[in-house]
């Protein structure tokens, strides 16, 4: 009932693979594998030999022999069932049926054998449960991975909170010895400061980059550089380390600990769990004014624009509403086609005239809470491929039987693109592609088979780069639609806002802005 | 036993992989350079190298990793490694491993867990399994069927450890638990698999609880149980009766390899005619519902193996076996005949015969498309046929006619079957003989083989006895001779001497073709026919124009004088029967002299240019030994020609009858039993089934000897005799071996002595091979204190038969010097004589052989024996094969002698040898012994044994 070996021999006799499944000395195994080309005779009709004390049943498979080698009250009806799939499972592996593909895969043979047959007893399975068994894709596996991470971030906030509360006592000291401030104001800055430490723990890549891009001017313990250019530290997130943060917590602490070391003051919310719910920031300042372009475009692969679309918005959000009594004076870049439409309720003229944006009634304050409050759109349309942010080129090219895809991109002057990831789909394919040549990373995503190039930072240092990859043959037309995701710090129309000023006549309140340009959907097809 | 071996892979010399290149690859980060560095580490590994320094390298660098393919491959890894010292302690080191077992016992991914699950049915050290126990039985429950699958098996392998029960004292009960819940098959299966090899008694308590619901278990269970029944049934007799019932009730399984295994099982547990019938039929079942070749093939070698113990149930089936003849293959075909055959009885014989004429009669239908195949399948049949007759002569007279319609067959081979048929039946079956000789001279004119002519020519000679049937046979012969002269280049006055003395004129004349008269360079006037022509030209054109020819004639202006002789002697039997039969002296004299005219035609034939090669002189004399006797007839040569000839082919087929016999009283002898068997009491076992030593000796032995555990042990007397002498007395290391020859291998017991009063460092032992020998290890280095002593072992794999050599030397270092120095070891020799063993095979099978074998080697005798026939048993004894040529026709004081002999390597080559020899007239012998095989090694290694021993005399 037992197998008692499965082997791939060469016509010629060479042991290529042999799985035991029976404790055998080596010996006696290489002894048996080496009397089986002699006893194979030719022009037999059947395909198994007995010996003395063994019987092999075999299949020849092109320039092989697939072998199992059982005992002579094997059950032989069971064998050639087990010697089916097997010689189902070799080619699914082996690249080629010969010396060298078996030997290249010998090792993923093997375990495939082990599931065909456990410790000799055969297993009713199919080839694609063998397939499955030996991938090991674990749904399991996947959770587990997510509630590690999660518990790994949770450990990162609890360190983090520690590190500020250290931090807090020690400024809370230093306050107190020096007298400069109330012990009072203390903890409302702390309250409204540093929202881009929060950002690690939220495990969004872009939301970090963004964050970086808010300034707050208001407090004295910010680092000195973004105090002097806070625009400069908008427009030029540093490079990478958004990602980063959000990847690994070693980084994370190297970074706190620089930042630490170059006498910064880290300043932590101290509700961080209610943040990381939420993927958007929590404005921290008492006036926020989001600015925001959004692309929509289609690109025929041979060139030509076939759909090109932004449209901004900018939104404004007041947490106070004695801070509601404003005007905000808007700047923005003159370019062709660009048309804005303003709130009903915002007053028009005004707006025509000076660039201002204040309500119709000078007497009632904007909206104040936590939502966003959109008070003007805009949209540019028809512009021409020259003034696409990143163009992508893709060249499918069939090369005896690989297919090479060579795919470039070229970014504009214009924009410092963040976060591109570039997703070409695939045929559908049995192993991961071959990646000749890359300029920043790849992934290959098996389930929806594609490949995804993502590069964290376009700027001057790499307006172009490309990558070559192989697959097997394939038609070109598999490899599109590409589609095309990046985000900048900087938008199309160069909206923004100069200042504000106040109509109750008391202090101008302190405000934030953001600003960024993100694709809704850049096809190329 | 050795340790065991659980994977190979063909590692490529060719890419040398260091090893501190894997070690960098592992220390790098880089998964895929990783596991291609695991996976050279693994090949060098099996390819004899220790690597030490990986280990800690592997337990830093590659323990941790998650990837998926570089933890199978740490198994692998770790499957393969010594786990223990020379003195089969753990290693201390092996208790890093276990942390990360347990962490992949625990890991989150089920097929992780079920690989590492599995990794452990290979270990068998309780130190590394202990702290991992709980981890399995933890897995035992956990909801993904592919880990409780391994978790059972890792269970079941660590219980039946040496100390399993320690480990695991409650597995059983566990198992149980797990097997009632369980709804997997395969886990399920394992599960039983479990209970049956460590607790019979709750596999039984289950099976025996479920038995009604076992023909709806999955078919892996199914195989577990048949398998668990035949185990219960040895050893707790009183249920047997339940477990038939249930395996009778999987008799008509839907699984073809469950009845299969039934059938196996049934005729195990019993041997009441009923369960053996069932096993029978469900196995004739099988025989007709699978087409494929190797399931008929092995089904048939059980009913062989039914056949031989149970004949009396078997023979009821045979007409079932019969019907897989429609098979196409002719293995199996052969394999049903002989299986037949040997159940024919009188009860189905005219059944089985019927079955076989229905068979050749639609060989013939099946037409020119598988003309080889059919014919081949016709001689088979022909043959089987025949066997039937010689056993039960009654069913001759059904058969015999329509067999004689093959005479004529295009496949000779066929055709001469059915003339040797017919030669018997017509001696044993005299009253068929009347018949047949009128259907012989019916079809005579249809025969086209020259052997088969001559058979049915002595046949017509011999049995034709009455007057009507020697008139028919004569003129049939001559009519089948055709016209004479058989070239009529003569001159109508001239005598034929004259025309003797010019054929080449005659030859050089002819310009035209058939039947046109010409006038020679003498000025004579001479015709020429077709047929002259046809034979002066080309033998190659005669087939072309067969139809036209009668059949004798244009077999003998080929060339075929044998044949020529033999209807000249036929003819002289005819005519001397004649003068006793037929009252009227003048058609006596007429017969006479027409037979005289055929012989001297075919004499003069011979002797003219017109045949393809003169006629040979044994021809010649034969004929004109018949004309001589035509001529003048006498009472003794009339008797010598007329009953001695019947009178030896009589004896001769009762020679053949009595050597069958002997041969069936022998085997007979062997299946007797020995003295120091066991004797089966009747009446103190039930008498239905095995004795329980046979039946557990069968299974478990099977298995053994299939891994090779089971070898039986030489006596020490004749080990003692194979002692090698390796270095000489005075070296500073003594060394000795004993060689071992298995099968497939050889194992060198090499003992070492160090001789000196210095301690021996880094000693090596070196062996190098000559012939199809390979090393299988790679030499160790050892350390040998002064005076100590030291065994070492090696293996060496044969491949082929052929003489071998090994050489070697053992090399070492001393302390004080830093060199080495080398002791080199005697030649090892390995003879080609323990491959091969005495086999037998029929003669045609060994005169095909001996044609199409290109590797001959021809030994010329030189030999001090005397005697042609004590020289070839000398010869037999000292090359272990078997005279394949009977010993009658070896009888006798002629002064020569050939004999054919024949042996099989346990590779499965033959080796062919044939030895002429002659007694010279100083009393010395000479010839030839001829060696061939189809591999150079055999011709070449059993030539020189044979020039080695064949001398002789000083034995």
């Amino acid at each position: 009932m037992v197998v008692l070996a499965a082997s791939i021999l060469t016509k010629t006799g060479k042991v290529l693979v042999s799985r035991q499944f029976v404790d055998m000395p080596r010996i006696r195994i290489e002894g048996l594998l080496a009397a089986f080309p002699k006893l194979v005779g030719t022009g037999k009709q059947h395909t198994y030999v007995e010996t003395e004390n063994v019987r092999y049943v075999y299949q020849p498979i092109e320039a092989l022999y697939l072998i199992l080698v059982t005992n002579k009250q094997s059950n032989i009806l069971e064998d050639l069932d087990t010697l089916r799939l097997l010689a189902k499972v070799v080619p699914e592996y082996a690249p080629s049926l010969d010396e060298e593909g078996t030997g290249e895969m010998a090792f993923e043979i093997i375990f495939a054998f082990d599931e065909c047959l456990s410790l000799g007893n055969k297993e009713n399975l199919t080839v694609a449960q063998v397939r499955q068994y030996c991938e090991m894709e674990s749904h399991e596996e996947k959770l587990h991975k997510l509630v590690l991470q999660s518990k790994m971030n949770e450990a990162k906030d609890v360190m983090k909170r520690k590190a500020t509360e250290i931090e807090k006592s020690k400024i809370e000291k230093g306050k107190f010895q020096t007298g400069a401030y109330s012990s009072i104001s203390g903890p409302r800055r702390s309250e409204s400061g540093f929202g881009d430490i929060n950002i690690s723990s939220s495990g969004s890549g872009f939301g970090s980059g963004s964050g970086f891009g808010l300034n707050t001017e208001s407090i004295e313990s910010f680092s000195s550089k973004s105090k002097d250019r806070p625009a400069a530290s908008a427009k030029a997130p540093p490079k990478g380390l958004g990602m980063q943060l959000g990847k690994k917590t070693q980084k994370t602490n190297q970074f706190l600990e620089s930042l630490k070391a170059e006498g910064e003051v880290i300043i932590e919310d101290v509700q961080p769990s209610a943040v990381q719910s939420k993927s958007v920031l929590p404005p921290t300042d008492p006036i926020t004014v989001t600015i925001e372009e959004k692309l929509n475009i289609i690109v025929q692969k041979n060139g030509g624009l076939r759909n090109f679309d932004l449209q901004g918005t900018l939104s404004l959000q007041i947490l106070n509403q004695d801070d509601g009594f404003i005007q905000l004076q808007i700047e923005n870049r003159d370019m062709p086609g660009l048309s804005f439409k303003t709130h009903p309720n915002i007053n028009k003229d005004l707006f025509n005239r000076e660039q201002i944006i204040g309500l119709k009634d000078p007497n009632r304050p904007f909206p104040t809470g936590q939502n966003d409050v959109g008070l003007m759109k805009w949209r540019v349309q028809k512009m021409d491929e020259s003034s696409l942010p990143l163009t992508v080129n893709c060249w499918p090219s069939v090369s005896g039987n690989e297919t090479y895809v060579n795919i470039e991109y070229e970014a504009s002057d214009l924009f410092d693109l963040q976060n591109v990831v570039i997703s070409v789909p695939l045929p559908a394919l049995r192993d991961a592609p071959t990646v000749n040549q890359i300029d920043g990373e790849w992934r290959y995503d098996a389930r929806n088979s594609s490949l995804e190039w993502s590069i964290l930072l376009i700027d001057h240092s790499n307006r172009s780069g490309s990558m070559e990859f192989v697959v097997p043959p394939a038609d070109q037309s598999a490899f599109f639609p590409i589609s095309i995701k990046f985000a900048a710090s900087s938008t199309y129309s160069d909206v923004k806002v100069a200042g504000i000023n106040s109509l109750k006549g008391a202090n101008v309140p302190k405000y934030s802005q953001r600003v960024q340009l993100m694709t809704e959907s850049y096809q190329v097809v | 036993m050795e340790k065991p071996c659980t994977l190979l892979v063909h590692f490529d010399k060719g890419t040398p992989a260091m090893a501190n290149e894997i070690k960098e690859a592992l220390e790098g980060s880089d998964v895929a350079a990783k596991v291609d560095a695991m996976k050279r580490a693994i090949m060098l590994l099996l390819n004899g190298e220790t690597l030490p320094q990986l280990f800690i390298t592997i337990v830093r660098y590659v323990l941790p990793s998650e990837d998926h393919t570089v933890q199978k491959l740490l198994l692998f890894y770790l499957e393969i490694i010594d786990k223990t010292d020379a003195r089969g302690r753990v290693l201390p080191e092996m208790i890093l491993i276990c942390q990360n077992l347990l962490n992949n016992l625990q890991h989150a991914n089920e097929y992780i867990r079920g690989v590492t699950l599995r990794f452990l049915c290979r270990i068998s050290e309780p130190e590394i399994l202990e702290p991992l126990i709980p981890s399995v039985l933890t897995n035992l429950e956990h909801r993904h069927p592919f880990i409780r699958r391994n978790a059972l098996l890792a269970i079941s392998s660590i219980y039946r450890l040496p100390n399993g029960e320690q480990l695991l004292p409650d597995a059983p009960e566990l198992v149980e638990k797990a097997l009632s819940s369980e709804q997997d098959a395969s886990a399920r299966r394992n599960a039983f698999l479990m209970l049956c090899n460590c607790s019979q008694d709750r596999a039984v308590a289950y099976l025996l609880s479920n038995a009604d619901r076992v023909p709806e278990w999955p078919d892996l269970l199914q195989m577990a149980m048949v398998d668990l029944i035949r185990k219960v049934c040895r050893a707790n007799r009183p249920d047997k009766g339940r477990h038939i019932k249930i395996i009778i009730s999987l008799l008509n399984s839907p699984s073809t390899a469950v009845v299969y295994e039934c059938a196996g099982a049934l005729v195990s547990l019993s041997s009441a005619p009923t369960a053996v019938r069932a096993a029978a039929n469900t196995y004739c079942q099988l025989l007709s519902s699978q087409s494929d070749n190797n399931v008929r093939l092995i089904i048939l070698d059980r009913l062989n193996e039914l056949r031989k113990s149970h004949r009396e149930v078997m023979s009821e089936v045979v007409m079932d076996v019969l019907r897989a003849l429609s098979s196409p293959n002719p293995d199996v075909r052969r394999k049903v005949l002989d299986i037949v055959l040997d159940l024919v009885s009188t009860k189905n014989v005219d059944e089985v015969v019927l079955f076989l004429k229905k068979e050749v009669v639609k060989t013939q239908a099946a037409g020119e498309s598988d003309k080889d195949a059919g014919g081949e399948y016709r001689q088979m049949l022909v043959q089987a046929i025949h066997a039937c007759t010689i056993k039960f002569p009654e069913v001759a007279g059904s058969v015999v006619h329509v067999l004689m319609d093959f005479l004529g067959d295009s496949n000779v081979a066929s055709a001469i079957d059915v003339v040797i048929f017919v030669r018997e039946i017509i001696e044993t079956n005299p009253k068929l003989r009347v018949s047949m000789i009128q259907r012989l001279i019916d079809t005579f004119y249809q025969i086209r083989a020259a052997r088969v002519c001559s058979c049915a020519l002595w046949i017509l000679g011999e049995y034709s006895l009455s007057l009507s049937e020697v008139e028919a046979a004569i003129s049939t012969i001559k009519q089948c001779v055709g016209e004479l002269p058989f070239y009529s280049a003569t001159e109508d006055v001239e005598p034929t001497a004259e025309s003797t003395k010019q054929p080449h004129a005659v030859n050089s004349s002819v310009t035209t073709s058939s039947r046109r008269p010409v006038v020679l360079a003498d000025g004579t006037y001479a015709t020429q026919s077709a047929a002259s022509e046809a034979a002066g030209v080309a033998p190659s054109v005669l087939p072309g124009s067969l139809s036209s020819i009668p059949n004798l004639r244009s077999l003998i202006l080929s060339g075929d004088f044998f044949l020529a002789a033999v209807v000249a002697s036929t003819l002289t039997k005819l005519v001397l029967r004649l003068e006793e039969v037929q009252p009227a002296q003048t058609e006596t004299n007429k017969a006479c002299s027409a037979a005289l005219l055929v012989m001297v035609s075919m004499l003069q034939f011979g002797q003219s240019g017109f045949a393809p090669h003169p006629i040979d002189d044994d021809s010649y004399d034969r004929i004109v030994l018949c004309v001589r006797l035509l001529c003048n007839t006498g009472d003794e040569v009339r008797k010598v020609w007329l009953e001695s000839c019947r009178q030896s082919f009589a004896k001769m087929l009762a020679e053949k009858q009595f050597r069958e016999t002997e041969e069936l009283r022998a085997k007979a002898q062997i299946s007797h039993a020995q003295p120091d068997d066991l004797i089966d009491f009747y009446h103190l076992k039930s008498r239905k089934g095995m004795s329980q030593l046979e039946l557990e000796d069968e299974v478990h032995d099977d298995l053994k000897r299939a891994t090779g555990e089971f070898t039986k042990d030489a006596d020490d007397a004749s080990r003692l005799n194979r002692i090698l002498q390796l270095t000489g007395f005075s070296d500073p290391v003594y060394a000795e071996a004993y060689v071992t020859v298995h099968h497939y291998d050889i194992v060198l017991d090499v003992t070492i002595i160090n001789r000196t009063k210095e301690t021996l460092q880094n000693l090596c032992l070196e062996l190098a091979t000559m012939g199809d020998l390979k090393l299988v290890d790679r030499p160790q280095n050892y350390t040998l204190a002064p005076e100590s002593s030291r065994q070492i072992k090696a293996n060496i794999k044969v491949s082929s038969t052929e003489t071998g050599v090994i050489f070697g030397n053992i090399v070492y270092e001393t302390s004080n010097v830093m060199e080495r120095n080398v002791v080199v070891l005697n030649d090892i020799h390995i003879d080609i004589m323990d491959y091969i063993s005495p086999a037998t095979c029929a003669d045609v099978t060994f005169r095909n052989m001996w044609a199409e074998f290109e590797w001959e080697n021809k030994v010329a005798i030189s030999t001090v024996i005397q005697d042609e026939k004590e020289f070839l048993e000398h010869i037999i004894k000292s090359t272990n094969m078997k005279c394949l040529t009977p010993p009658s026709a070896l009888e006798g004081d002629c002064g020569f002698l050939a004999a054919n002999l024949y042996a099989k390597s346990v590779f499965g080559e033959d080796a062919l040898v044939n030895i002429s020899v002659e007694k010279q007239a100083d009393g010395k012998l000479s010839g030839y012994i001829r060696i061939r095989s189809k591999t150079q090694g055999i011709a070449l290694s059993l030539g020189d044994k044979i020039t080695l021993k064949q001398k002789g005399g000083d034995h």
